[in-house]
C-alpha cells in the first residue's frame, strides 16, 4: 500500500473514532508513564538531597584516623565538592566553670548539604548561615552558656587554645545518628585544631571527609577507592536507617504504582486495538479481493500503528509534561524542597512504554489482519484463528514482562506481581465461568430486564468471563494500590506518633532525679520513665576474655568492639517497644544477675542465651547469665539499650539517671530554666530531626496518593476500552429485540442489570485477588506484617458493581439511543 | 477462437466439521472463455458460493487444480494470489463491501492504487459518471443508497480494467427496480470493456441473461 493510502487510512480512522480509543490509551499510557516518573524522578532526587542533610553531604569517608589526602585529590578529580571534620570530645573551661563538649571541627567548605543555622541569644530560633565560625571564634549549642555562664564575646580554652564565643549554634544538619553519645556541641574552625594540641595518639576522633556530587562520580570514587575495613563509607542510608527504609518503601510503592498504570493502560491499549482489528476484518477482505497481498496488509497496517503510536506518543510526552507541571503547581505549597530540574529519562521511559505497549499489546492484533481470508466478504462467520489470540496474549505477557523488569529493574516485584495476576485470572477465570454457567436458562428470556441481562450474561459466556476477569484485575490492582498505601502511611505515622518525645535528659544525679521530674513534669510532656545509666564493658564470655573471643569471630570490620563501653541499664518490667525473641524476661524479685541483650547485638558477637557475660563496671567485675534477647524499634525514639540487667545486680553501682519529654517549640526557653536549676545534667534536642523525618513522610505520602490517582485513571480507561470491545455484539443483539418490540426501557433495564452482575463478579475477583496479593507484597517487599482486610470484603463487589454500571451504561448509551435500522443494517 | 481464462479440474474442497469432514465441492471440472457472462445457480447450501471464492482465487482448493488467466492458482500461496487477483481479477459483492472510511471516488481509485499504480484522476471521476454519479464522487458510502452504493462497487470494479468479473448476488440487497438497473449497468460495461463475467446468483431473470447457465447441486454441476 502507498504511503499516501496509509496516511489517509489512518486519518479517516482517527477522525471517525475508530482509532480513538487506542490512540487514548497508548496516550495515557505514555503520559501516565512521563508523569509518574517526572515527578517521582524529581521528588526522589530532592528527597535524597534533603535526607542528605542529614549527612550534610551524599556521601562521607568516616574513620578514627586521618583521612588520606590521596582520598580528597582523588575526590576533586572527579569534580566532587569535599569537606572536611573532625569531632571529638573535650573538656572545655570558662574561668572557674568546666564542661565535657563534643567539638566539632570544620573547613570552609561544610556542610556540603544543608545549612546551619545560628543565632544570637541562646534558645531562640536562629537563621540559616553559609558561613562557619572564623578562625580564633566558637559557635556553642544554646544549652553551654547556662551551663558555662558564658556570652557572646566571651573567651573559653579547648586544650591549649583561648577561642572567643562568637554566636548560638541552633541546629547542623547531621546532628541525627548515635545522639546518645553526644554531649553539647562545641564548632570551631578547623585551622585552629592544632593550637588546641588536643589531637594526640590515643585520642577519641572521628575524622569525616564529606563528599558531594553526581551519584555516578560517587559510586566511581567509592569503587576507585576500595577502602580499607577502618575506613567507612558512609550513605544516607546506612547512617539514617529510619529514612533509608521510609524512602526503600517509598520507591517499591512508586514503582509497583507505576507498574500497574503500565499494566493497565497495556490492557487498555491491548482490548482497544483488539476492537479495532474485529471491525476491519470485513475491511481487510476486500482489500484482499482487490489484489492487496497479505505483505501489503502487513506493511500497511503496521505503518498505521506506527503512525498512530507516534502521535500517541508526542502527544502523551507533552500531556505527562503538562501534568506533572500541574501537579508541582497544585502541591507547590506543601512541597517545601525545591525540586531539582527533571532529566530525559521520564521522556525516554515514556516513549519506550509508549512503543513497547504498541509492539507487545496493539501488533499482535494488527499482524494477524494479513491472516484474514478474503472469502470474508462473502462468508461473514470467518474470523480470526483461536491458534491467534493464544499469540496475542503471549506477546501481552512478554511485553509486560520487558515492561516491568525495565521499569522496576526489580525481578521479584515483578514475577510477584505477574505470577499474582496469572495465578488470580486462572483460578478466577474457572470460576467467572461457573458462576454464569450455574442455573442456565433458555433462549433470550425477554420477558424483564434482569432475565435478558442473565441470558446475555449466559449466552457470551466466555466473552465475559474475559470481562470480568478485566474489570476484576482492574478493581484488584487499585485495591491493591490503595490498601498498600494506607499500610504505608499508617506505618510511617505511627513511627513518629504526635507526642514523641523530643528531648533526652543525661547525666540526672540520684539526689536530682526527683527535682528534674518534678520540673519535668510540671512545663513539659514526659515521655518515658527515668532509666538509671551505667557505663561498663564487657571483659568476658564464658571464662574466655573478651578480647580472644572476639578475634574468634574474625569479623572484618572497624567501628565497635565487644570491649568498648557502653551504657547500661536494670530494669524491673520489659520496655514498652522491646519485644522478647528467645528467652524470658526475669520475674520479680530475681537475685542472680541476669541480662537481656539486644538481638542483632547477641548475633554479632555470637552470644546466645545461657552464656556467661563478665562486666567491668568502674574498676569491679560482675557475672551476669544471658536470659533473653529482645528486638527493639529503632523508630521508636525512646531510650534503647543494647544490655539491660535484672534489677538486683546493678544496685550497688552509682547510677546517673536518664530520661525523655516531649516539648512544644514554643516552649523551648524551659530548656534554659532546666539547664540554669541543673547544670550538670545534659539535654539532647531531637526535635529539629523529628521534625525533619516527618517532613519526609508528608511529601512521601502525597507522591504515592499521587500515583494512586493517576493509575485510577488508568484503570477507568480499561473499563470503558473493555466495554467498547464487547459493545458490537450487545448492540446488534440489542437492535434485534428493539426491532421485535422490546422497549429502550427493557433495553436499559437490561444493560444496567449486566452491567450490575458483571460489576459484582469482579469485585469478588478483584477481592480475593488484592487480599492475595497485598498479603504476599506486605509480607516479602514492604516488610510489613500481613493482615486481612474486611473492610473490602462487602466494599469491592459493591464498588465495583456501581463503577461498571456507570461506566458501562455511559458508555453504552447509543446502544440504547441507535435506532435499531442503522445496526441491523451495519451502518453504527 | 477465444482463449480460455478460466479452468477447472476435479476440484474438491471438503472441510472438517464437528460431525466429521463436509464435502462441499465434489469433483468440479470447468471452462470458461475470455468474454463469456456465466451464471452460476443453485440452492441454498449447494456450493455455488463457495465455487466462486475457488474461481477467484479467494479460496483453496482441498484438491484438484484451477488456472486462471494463465496462473495455476490452485498452487499458489496467499501472496501470489492477491497478485494474480489484482492483476486480473473484479467483484462485485451483494452487500457492497466499500470502504467506509473512504469516499466513492477513493473508493474507485483504490484497486489500482493497491497495485502500486495511479489512476488519474480523471478517469475514476469518468467511470463514476458512466454509473450516474458524477455528482456523488466526495460522498462516503454511509450518504448513499443501496443502488447507489452497489454502482460505485461496479465502477470500482471496471477500475482496473479486469479479465475476469466475479459477482456474487449482486442484486440480492436490491430492490427489483434498482435490481434492473444495476443490472443493466453491469452488462453495459462488460460489454463494453470486454470483460468475462462470472456470477453466482438465486435470480432468474438475471441468470437468463447471461449466456451460460451452470447450475449446482449438492456440491456438482448438473449437466
Amino acid at each position: 500500500m502507498s504511503l499516501s493510502l496509509i496516511l489517509r487510512l489512518a486519518w479517516r480512522d482517527i477522525r471517525s473514532g475508530e482509532m480513538g480509543l487506542m490512540l487514548v490509551a497508548l496516550l495515557v499510557a505514555v503520559g501516565t508513564v512521563t508523569s509518574i516518573s517526572l515527578f517521582v524522578d524529581r521528588l526522589q532526587t530532592a528527597l535524597v538531597q534533603e535526607s542528605s542533610n542529614f549527612l550534610a553531604a551524599d556521601r562521607q569517608i568516616s574513620s578514627g584516623e586521618k583521612i588520606p589526602q590521596a582520598f580528597t585529590l582523588a575526590a576533586q578529580k572527579r569534580g566532587l565538592e569535599v569537606a572536611q571534620t573532625l569531632v571529638f570530645p573535650s573538656m572545655v573551661f570558662a574561668g572557674d566553670t568546666n564542661q565535657l563538649v563534643s567539638v566539632k571541627a570544620v573547613d570552609q567548605g561544610y556542610p556540603l548539604r544543608g545549612n546551619l543555622i545560628v543565632g544570637d541569644v541562646p534558645f531562640a530560633r536562629g537563621a540559616p548561615t553559609d558561613k562557619v565560625p572564623e578562625p580564633g571564634t566558637v559557635w556553642l549549642d544554646s544549652r553551654l552558656f547556662p551551663a558555662m555562664n558564658v556570652k557572646s564575646g566571651d573567651l573559653i580554652e579547648v586544650g591549649l587554645a583561648e577561642l572567643k564565643v562568637a554566636r548560638v549554634l541552633v541546629a547542623e544538619p547531621d546532628r541525627g545518628g548515635s545522639f546518645f553519645d553526644l554531649g553539647p556541641r562545641l564548632l570551631m574552625n578547623l585551622v585552629d585544631v592544632p593550637a588546641t594540641e588536643v589531637v594526640q595518639p590515643g585520642s577519641r576522633l572521628s575524622y569525616r571527609l564529606l563528599l558531594a556530587g553526581a551519584e555516578d562520580n560517587l559510586e566511581g570514587l567509592k569503587e576507585q577507592l576500595d577502602l580499607a575495613p577502618n575506613y567507612n563509607w558512609v550513605s544516607i542510608r546506612e547512617s539514617s536507617p529510619r529514612i533509608g527504609r521510609a524512602l526503600d518503601r517509598a520507591e517499591s510503592f512508586l514503582l509497583l504504582g507505576g507498574l500497574l498504570g503500565v499494566l493497565l493502560a497495556g490492557v487498555a491499549v491491548g482490548l482497544s486495538a483488539h476492537r479495532y482489528a474485529q471491525r476491519h476484518f470485513d475491511h481487510v477482505g476486500v482489500l484482499k479481493t482487490l489484489g492487496a497481498t497479505p505483505k501489503q496488509i502487513l506493511y500497511g497496517f503496521l505503518s498505521l500503528l506506527l503512525l498512530v503510536g507516534s502521535v500517541a506518543i508526542v502527544l502523551g510526552l507533552g500531556a505527562g509534561a503538562l501534568l506533572h507541571v500541574i501537579i508541582i503547581e497544585l502541591l507547590g505549597n506543601l512541597i517545601s524542597v525545591e525540586l531539582p530540574s527533571p532529566t530525559a529519562r521520564p521522556f525516554l521511559l515514556g516513549a519506550t512504554t509508549g512503543l513497547i505497549c504498541a509492539i507487545a499489546f496493539a501488533m499482535p492484533a494488527f499482524i494477524h489482519l494479513k491472516d484474514i481470508s478474503p472469502m470474508r466478504v462473502i462468508r461473514r462467520d470467518l474470523g480470526q484463528s483461536p491458534a491467534s489470540r493464544w499469540i496475542s496474549y503471549g506477546a501481552g505477557i512478554a511485553g509486560s514482562l520487558v515492561l516491568l523488569v525495565w521499569y522496576t529493574n526489580d525481578l521479584f516485584l515483578t514475577f510477584w506481581t505477574l505470577a499474582g495476576i496469572a495465578g488470580v485470572s486462572l483460578v478466577f477465570g474457572v470460576l467467572a465461568n461457573l458462576l454464569l454457567r450455574s442455573g442456565r436458562v433458555v433462549g433470550m428470556q425477554a420477558k424483564s430486564g434482569w432475565r435478558l441481562a442473565l441470558a446475555g450474561l449466559q449466552r457470551r459466556r466466555s466473552e465475559n468471563t474475559a470481562q470480568i476477569l478485566i474489570f476484576g484485575l482492574a478493581i484488584m490492582l487499585l485495591l491493591v494500590l490503595v490498601l498498600i498505601r494506607t499500610a504505608l502511611i499508617t506505618e510511617w505515622r505511627s513511627q513518629i506518633p504526635e507526642n514523641a518525645a523530643n528531648h533526652f535528659v543525661m547525666n540526672i544525679a540520684a539526689d536530682e532525679v526527683d527535682g528534674v521530674r518534678q520540673l519535668v513534669e510540671k512545663r513539659a510532656t514526659q515521655g518515658d520513665f527515668l532509666y538509671p545509666m551505667i557505663r561498663g564493658r564487657v571483659i568476658g564470655v564464658n571464662d574466655i576474655s573478651a578480647k580472644l573471643w572476639q578475634d574468634g569471630l574474625q569479623r572484618e570490620r572497624g567501628g565497635s568492639r565487644l570491649t568498648s563501653e557502653r551504657n547500661l541499664t536494670w530494669i524491673v518490667d520489659p520496655p514498652e517497644s522491646n519485644a522478647i525473641v528467645e528467652g524470658q524476661w526475669w520475674a520479680e524479685g530475681t537475685v542472680a544477675p541476669q541480662v537481656s541483650l539486644e538481638a542483632d547485638y547477641a548475633k554479632s558477637w555470637g552470644i546466645s542465651l545461657g552464656d556467661d557475660l563478665q562486666f567491668d563496671i568502674g574498676g569491679q567485675q560482675i557475672m551476669a547469665k544471658v536470659t533473653s534477647i529482645r528486638t527493639l524499634e529503632w523508630e521508636s525514639m525512646s531510650p534503647n539499650f543494647f544490655i539491660i540487667f535484672s534489677p538486683g545486680a546493678l544496685k550497688d553501682f552509682p547510677a546517673t539517671y536518664m530520661t525523655s519529654f516531649f516539648l512544644q517549640r514554643s516552649d523551648k526557653r524551659f530548656l534554659n530554666e532546666l539547664l540554669t536549676a541543673y547544670p550538670t545534667i545534659t539535654v539532647i534536642e531531637i526535635d529539629a530531626l523529628i521534625a525533619q523525618i516527618q517532613e519526609i513522610v508528608a511529601q512521601v505520602s502525597q507522591a504515592v496518593e499521587l500515583v494512586l490517582g493517576l493509575v485510577l485513571i488508568s484503570g477507568c480507561l480499561v473499563l470503558v476500552a473493555s466495554i467498547q470491545a464487547s459493545k458490537d455484539s450487545r448492540m446488534s443483539e440489542h437492535a434485534l429485540i428493539r426491532a421485535l418490540g422490546g422497549s429502550r426501557k427493557l433495553i436499559g433495564s437490561s444493560l444496567a442489570a449486566e452491567f450490575l452482575l458483571l460489576g459484582a463478579f469482579a469485585g469478588i475477583v478483584a477481592v480475593f485477588g488484592a487480599e492475595l496479593t497485598v498479603g504476599i507484597l506486605q509480607s516479602q517487599v514492604f516488610n510489613l506484617s500481613a493482615s486481612l482486610h474486611p473492610w473490602i470484603w462487602l466494599l469491592g463487589p459493591v464498588a465495583g458493581a456501581l463503577i461498571i454500571a456507570t461506566v458501562g451504561l455511559l458508555g453504552s448509551r447509543s446502544l440504547v439511543d441507535t435506532p435499531p435500522m442503522m445496526v441491523l443494517r451495519g451502518l453504527n | 477462437m477465444s482463449r480460455t481464462v478460466v479452468r477447472v479440474e476435479a476440484v474438491e474442497k471438503v472441510v472438517p466439521t464437528a460431525a466429521g469432514s463436509l464435502v462441499i465441492l465434489d469433483g468440479i471440472d470447468l471452462e470458461i472463455k475470455q468474454g463469456e457472462t456465466v451464471a452460476i445457480v443453485g440452492a441454498s447450501g449447494s456450493g455455488k458460493t463457495t465455487l466462486l471464492g475457488i474461481l477467484a482465487g479467494l479460496d483453496e482448493v482441498s484438491s484438484g487444480r484451477v488456472i486462471l488467466v494463465d496462473e495455476e492458482i490452485s498452487s499458489l500461496d496467499e501472496e501470489a494470489r492477491a497478485k494474480v487477483r489484482g492483476l486480473h481479477v473484479g467483484f462485485v459483492f451483494q452487500s457492497f463491501q466499500l470502504l467506509g472510511s473512504l469516499t466513492a471516488l477513493e473508493n474507485v481509485m483504490l484497486p489500482v492504487e493497491l497495485r502500486g499504480d495511479t489512476l488519474a484522476e480523471s478517469q475514476a471521476t469518468e467511470l463514476l459518471a458512466k454509473v450516474g454519479l458524477a455528482d456523488r464522487i466526495d460522498h462516503y458510502p454511509r450518504q448513499l443508497s443501496g443502488g447507489e452504493q452497489q454502482r460505485v462497487a461496479i465502477a470500482r470494479a471496471f477500475a482496473s480494467a479486469p479479465t475476469v468479473l466475479f459477482a456474487d448476488e449482486p442484486t440480492g440487497n436490491l430492490d427489483t427496480q434498482t435490481g434492473d438497473l444495476i443490472c443493466d449497468l453491469l452488462f453495459d460495461l462488460n460489454r463494453e470493456f470486454g470483460t468475462t463475467l462470472i456470477m453466482v446468483t438465486h435470480d432468474g431473470r438475471l441468470a437468463e441473461r447471461c449466456a451460460r447457465t451452470i447450475a449446482i447441486a449438492a456440491g456438482q454441476i448438473q449437466a
